[in-house]
């Protein structure tokens, strides 16, 4: 999994799309390089948002407006064999306030306003899946969910510049009302990083080399033990991958909404370090045992070979594209 | 998507002769499966509805629609998982760090336990099912539903996220026959011994301590058909059709009918 960055720019009255701006930057501040598009790609994005956000904020309560909750779906083309659901944990469960001690609490009791909004949990889940839990979310949840709006970047260009992969699209939304958004911006560090040192596990737990893992490896040029790395050593590869994503945008001087290291960013490659850890320290986990009741209901083309790949970038993107409504 | 089915109760002194009546006309042996099933409840915060009555800044149009929407039905969901025999009485998987820490060579290392249950890699399916269409004129069951993949291992946090709470749990064990169109489960359900839990179990008990649902050790025999789009008449209308042509066919052995529509309400009060 590539550490990447995210950037939005808001479209303004004068300007609708910064698309031609930045291309137009980027071949000025990388000269050397070749800007021609090497592919094409996709976003769409569909938010969520719980009933109580609908409610007018009455004059006359005192509640203070609860904290709003999102539920976001998101699909990348290039992240083609799962969709992305990221939700806001539900608030901790206060049990239930006791009706006989009827004396309230002081009445002027500050309500802190800075609360962060509640953090939020991380779902992949196959393409066929995607669009039937979305429908059934709008059917079956109407009383808590309601679909606020949908973005997509219909028509995305991918460049090729230095180390980095940049994509660039333009955002429409689509639902409730058509109207332009303005452009995002993926930048993805291509050159040797300690996360993509870490082997993906594989369907039956266990690490493999020679698979399509170990070519990424190679590919980072970076061969490494479990033992060698450790989290520390994750957090630091993607403050340096950041310095060198801010670096790269800085040279364009294109001011937009950032979005690199927000919170849970990284959290799977570190379940993935931790998984393998575990499973080098070990003799063997091979689990040899049939698993013939899969085939009941569990489909094997569901099976997906990585499903956590992107779930940084679909984090960054959904942080960008969580407008408030 | 639709499901079309019809229903029979099957005493256990008829359940052998059954399936290999089941197997000659479908021409398949049965194919015997056990999942579990968690059972899950919508659920939002107490006194949002109705509370929009007083509300003045509302459009009288906008008002009654949100009203409808925050009223709107609310079900129980639920996830399941195939299991295999050998999950059950089975221990979790070695965790080969306090294996280490432990010390304890006593017993040969070299031999894993026979089988090992792993909760962390069992997959999970979301079955939504509706209250069954009323008033069809067809004498099937009808209902709206949904089956959707989601991660494997625990499905608590997100279900939780997205609105649901666990409630319970339980286990069907059955055979599965494919006669043309027609998926034909003859199945029963069982209960997990002890006490209720209140998250998914992480071990499953020895399946000879499972206590049945239904005393008598029946079964249920259920023939549906899953109907792509629903909205299509004419499809809806032939795979009724196929339905009944199968209870024609097993029409000495058992009687298959439609379910009393209340007893599959999933809604939550």
């Amino acid at each position: 999994m590539p550490i990447t960055g995210v950037y939005f720019i808001p479209s303004n009255p004068n300007a609708s799309t910064a698309l031609q701006i930045i291309t137009e930057r980027l071949r000025a501040a990388f000269p050397d390089e070749e800007l021609t598009p090497i592919g094409r790609w996709g976003l769409e994005q569909k938010l969520l948002r719980d009933t109580p956000g609908l409610l007018p904020a009455s004059s006359n309560s005192n509640k203070k407006p609860p904290n709003p909750r999102y539920m976001q779906f998101l699909s990348l083309t290039h992240y083609p064999t799962h969709g992305f659901i990221y939700t806001s944990e539900p608030e901790k469960q206060t049990p239930a306030p006791n009706q006989n001690q009827g004396a309230q609490g002081p009445i002027n009791a500050i309500a802190p306003d800075h609360s962060p909004s509640p953090p939020m949990v991380m779902t992949t889940i196959p393409p066929s899946s995607y669009g039937t839990l979305f429908q059934h979310f709008t059917y079956a949840c109407q009383p808590f969910w309601t679909h606020r709006l949908t973005l997509a970047v219909p028509n995305g260009i991918v460049y090729e510049v230095g180390d980095f992969r940049v994509r660039l699209g333009d955002v429409r939304q689509t639902f409730p009302t058509a109207r332009v958004r303005g452009t995002v911006v993926e930048i993805e560090w291509r050159g040797p990083s300690v996360v993509e040192a870490i082997p993906m596990d594989r369907e039956d737990g266990s690490f493999g080399v020679g698979d399509g893992s170990s070519v990424d490896a190679e590919a980072a040029g970076i061969h490494l033990a479990s033992s060698a790395i450790e989290e520390s050593d994750i957090d630091a590869e993607y403050a340096a991958t950041a310095s060198l994503i801010r670096e790269f945008w800085g040279r364009l001087g294109v001011e937009a909404r950032e979005a690199i290291l927000i919170p849970n960013v990284g959290m799977e490659v570190k379940d993935r370090l931790r998984r393998w850890k575990k499973a080098g320290s070990g003799v063997d986990t091979v689990d040899t045992r049939v698993d013939n009741a899969g085939s009941m209901i569990g489909e094997r083309a569901d099976e997906d070979p990585d499903p956590w790949s992107g779930a940084d970038v679909a984090r960054q993107f959904m942080e960008v594209l969580r407008f408030n409504r | 998507m639709h499901e079309q089915s019809l229903f029979a109760s099957v005493p256990v002194h008829q359940h052998h002769e059954l399936l290999q009546q089941l197997a000659g006309l479908t021409a398949m042996q049965p194919r015997h499966c056990l999942e579990r099933r968690l059972i899950f409840k919508a659920y939002r915060k107490p006194g949002l509805a109705g509370r929009t009555g007083a509300s003045q800044d509302l459009q009288q149009g906008d008002l009654q629609r949100l009203n409808k929407m925050l009223n709107g039905n609310m079900y129980y969901t639920q996830v399941i998982g195939p299991v295999s025999e050998l999950d059950f009485g089975s221990t979790a998987p070695v965790d080969h760090d306090t294996q280490m820490a432990g010390m304890d060579d006593s017993k040969p290392s070299g031999s894993p336990s026979p089988s090992s249950y792993d909760y962390e890699r069992q997959p999970w399916k979301l079955e939504f099912r509706d209250i069954p269409e009323a008033g069809t004129r067809s004498a099937v069951t009808s209902r709206l539903m949904s089956s959707a993949t989601l991660p494997r291992g625990d499905v608590v946090q997100a279900m939780n996220a997205w609105g649901y709470h666990f409630t319970t749990e339980y286990v069907v064990e059955g055979d599965m026959f494919i006669h043309n169109d027609i998926a034909i489960f003859l199945h029963r359900v069982l209960h997990y011994p002890g006490d209720e839990s209140s998250l998914p179990r992480r071990q499953l008990p020895a399946l000879k301590d499972m206590t049945l649902f239904e005393k008598s050790g029946s079964y249920v025999l259920q023939a549906f058909i899953i109907v792509q789009d629903g909205s299509n008449q004419e499809t809806m209308k032939t795979a009724s059709q196929h339905l009944f042509g199968l209870r024609e066919q097993l029409k000495s052995a058992v009687l298959l009918e439609q379910a009393d529509r209340l007893s599959l309400d999933t809604r939550a009060k």
